[in-house]
């Protein structure tokens, strides 16, 4: 074997290669082979993520799945609050470069000033900017059809009220972002919230997925909330009320209605009220919840609680006779007075004609102590039952501060303070066989089981007298309504105008009657509340009772309960008898 | 031996070729499956948005407002109202 490696015949070009010249190429080549394999097992197998992140950057799209809220249901399903989809328009400064007419055209769709448009355009230094958000998607297509550059939509959910007004204080409402606010939406704002999913998919040329990659999260809807009130009694309880208000030219009102079995809330309405969608210059007046916000002295509304105690422990019977003349008593100095002198009075009939002097003679026969506790039994001065944003737990001080003066004007509800709500939800006390029960905004058809305070015969007593203070000869025969038995006890507060009540001139009042019908079985309870009535009258019985006369005949009626007492029917039957 | 060689690479691109088929057929099936869904999705809201429809046109308000104008009706009350009960008459049970 030669030393070289002939490549030709010809001798010319005869040039003696050594052998280990080729094999060095050849190794050469290989050795380069090598290098690329190992590199590409190195990209492929050991270091593969940055190309495959690079990879799914060009193809791969997350695309986010929406949860959507929960509904908010009333007692029979019907909806209360809903999510629909909205469109929201957003503008990209720095890319939109329109042109005068184009200017018009979109600010015309979007329903905004030409000058407002052009000065959200003309923030340059943001990337983003939103121009109207959750509007309608109808006009949004007409948006989208401009095919304007630099200006885009997303699509979003906005919520809806059907109830408007009649239940704005209980719903609340969310705000742009979907966040719970006020009332219900606030309070459930978890509940409510669903969770978003996610996914991967890759996406081909035209921009449709063509595979899902990777983990998907499914999206968790929101849950449905199903709350107690009944739509039918929210309004009517609304209405009224709004009525009231305004007839009476009172500052505001609240309406409470109580299912007396459950404890389920079945209205619970305040005015002046607000358009949950349309919320543009909302006053804090509108969007207060009165009815659990706003303390006040209870009044003759807590004479009931001091006589139950006293009949409960023996003191006295409903016919033991109270002497309330001359019409005043005087306890450590300072004097209490009836509005009319009475004379001698039964103690049904203390409750009948609201005589505080009665009241006061009673108490001063308990210790302070049990008065105490009958009053924090029945939720005075204690956390409200209900969680409710802004619920407040009103004021009852305790006992062993309570210097005789105190217990005589705390006998009659003057000294401590509660809200509308704890009010109607202490009557529960009277309707539910003595016990308080707890109550609450969301169904639960089962009958509560409550903290007793009362005995059965003691609470069939003290209705008997509820149901005399509102006949004939009571102080709220306004509260009596077609067809079913009432009993109720009207209160009326003097507001604390600077450092006392006032004088004769500028007194202003805070006129309450919390109810509850039929008497001798109560399915519900309502309250009444009239804050500043200014148009003449200001007792409860004259100005709240009306309110709940109507409210307890359109809620009876909506929930299907018979007359209890004889009505004179009203029925002409003109045609001849239909034979079925 | 050829003759098996060209046979298993005959069969080798036959499963190739079948494969890109599959592929394409699933990536097309993929995304009428995604269409089907949004066009499910969106039936859903659309749903929605008529339910809250409905039932902004039944609001109490609203149907007492049509009732007394354009029907002329008036609220019930239990004077024109004939109770009718099961068994012995007296006060609905709760």
């Amino acid at each position: 074997m030669s030393r070289s490696i002939q490549y030709t015949a010809s001798p010319l070009l005869t040039s003696r290669t050594p052998v280990w010249r080729s094999k060095f190429v050849v190794g050469a080549i290989a050795l380069g082979f090598v290098g690329l394999g190992a590199r590409a097992a190195y990209i492929q197998v050991v270091h593969n993520e940055f190309f495959q992140r690079q990879g799914e950057v060009r193809y791969s799209r997350t695309l986010e799945l929406p949860a959507n809220r929960g509904r908010i249901l009333d007692r029979n399903g019907l909806i209360l609050a809903s999510s629909v989809p909205a469109t929201s328009i957003f503008a990209i400064p720095e890319v939109a470069n329109l042109d005068a007419a184009e200017e018009a055209q979109l600010a015309k769709l979007l329903g905004m000033p030409q000058a407002d448009l052009a000065k959200r355009l003309a923030a340059d230094d943001k990337g983003f900017v939103w121009l109207k958000r959750q509007m309608d998607p109808e006009a949004a297509k007409k948006i989208a059809a401009l095919q304007l550059k630099g200006i885009d939509q997303r699509t979003e959910y906005r919520r809806i009220y059907p109830e408007g007004e009649a239940a704005a204080h209980v719903v609340g409402f969310t705000n742009v972002e979907d966040k719970g606010q006020e009332g219900i939406e606030l309070l459930f704002n978890s509940t409510l919230l669903g969770r978003a999913g996610s996914r991967q998919v890759i996406k081909d040329r035209l921009g449709r997925a063509v595979e899902e990659v990777g983990e998907s999260v499914a999206p968790v809807a929101g849950r449905d909330l199903q709350l107690s009130i009944d739509t039918k009694v929210q309004f009517f309880a609304y209405q009224k009320l709004r009525d009231a208000v305004l007839s009476n030219r009172a500052q505001a009102g609240s309406i409470v209605v109580l299912d007396a079995n459950t404890g389920e809330v079945l209205a619970l309405a305040n005015y002046p009220s607000y358009n949950p969608e349309k919320r543009v210059n909302l006053s804090g007046a509108q969007l207060r919840n009165r009815a659990l916000t706003d303390t006040f002295e209870p009044g003759s509304v807590m004479k009931p609680f001091t006589i139950g105690l006293a009949l409960e422990t023996g003191r006295v019977k409903t016919s033991t006779v109270i002497d309330t003349s001359p019409g005043s008593v005087t306890i450590t100095g300072a004097t209490i007075r009836d509005s009319h002198p009475h004379g001698a009075l039964t103690v049904e009939q203390v409750i009948q004609l609201s005589s505080n002097v009665g009241t006061t003679k009673i108490a001063m026969q308990m210790p302070a102590s049990e008065m105490w506790e009958t009053f924090s039994g029945a939720g005075f001065g204690q956390k409200p039952q209900v969680e409710f944003p802004g619920a407040v737990s009103g004021r009852l001080r305790p006992a062993k501060t309570w210097r005789p003066i105190e217990q005589a004007t705390a006998s009659y509800g003057y000294g401590l303070s509660a809200s509308l709500f704890q009010m109607v939800r202490s009557y529960t006390a009277f309707s539910h066989d003595g016990q308080v029960i707890r109550a609450t905004l969301l169904k639960n058809s089962e009958p509560a089981v409550g903290v007793p305070v009362f005995s059965a015969d003691t609470a069939a007593k003290v209705r008997k007298m509820l149901q005399m203070a509102a006949g004939p000869g009571g102080t709220g025969p306004k509260a009596q309504t077609a067809g079913y038995s009432v009993g109720g006890k009207s209160g009326t507060a003097y507001k604390q105008v600077g450092k006392g009540y006032g004088n004769d001139s500028n007194r202003k009042y805070r006129s309450f009657f919390v109810g509850m019908a039929p008497i001798d079985r109560p399915r519900i309870i309502v309250g009444v509340m009239l804050d500043e009535p200014g148009a003449g009258k200001h007792f409860g019985g004259e100005v709240a009772a009306p309110v709940f006369s109507e409210a307890v005949q359109q809620t009876l009626r909506v929930m299907g309960v018979q007359p209890d007492i004889a009505i004179q029917p009203q029925i002409v039957a003109h045609a001849v008898q239909e034979s079925f | 031996m050829t003759r098996l060689n060209i046979l298993l690479a005959l069969a080798a691109l036959g499963s190739a070729m079948y494969l890109v088929g599959v592929q394409y057929e699933s990536r097309r099936l993929f995304t009428e499956l995604e269409k089907a869904q949004r066009e499910a999705r969106r039936l859903g809201t659309e749903l929605e948005r008529l339910q809250v429809d409905k039932r902004s046109q039944a609001t109490p308000a609203r149907v007492e407002r049509v009732a007394q104008e354009k029907l002329q009706m008036r609220q019930v009350t239990p004077g024109i109202t004939t109770y009718l009960g099961l068994g012995e008459a007296g006060p609905a049970k709760p």
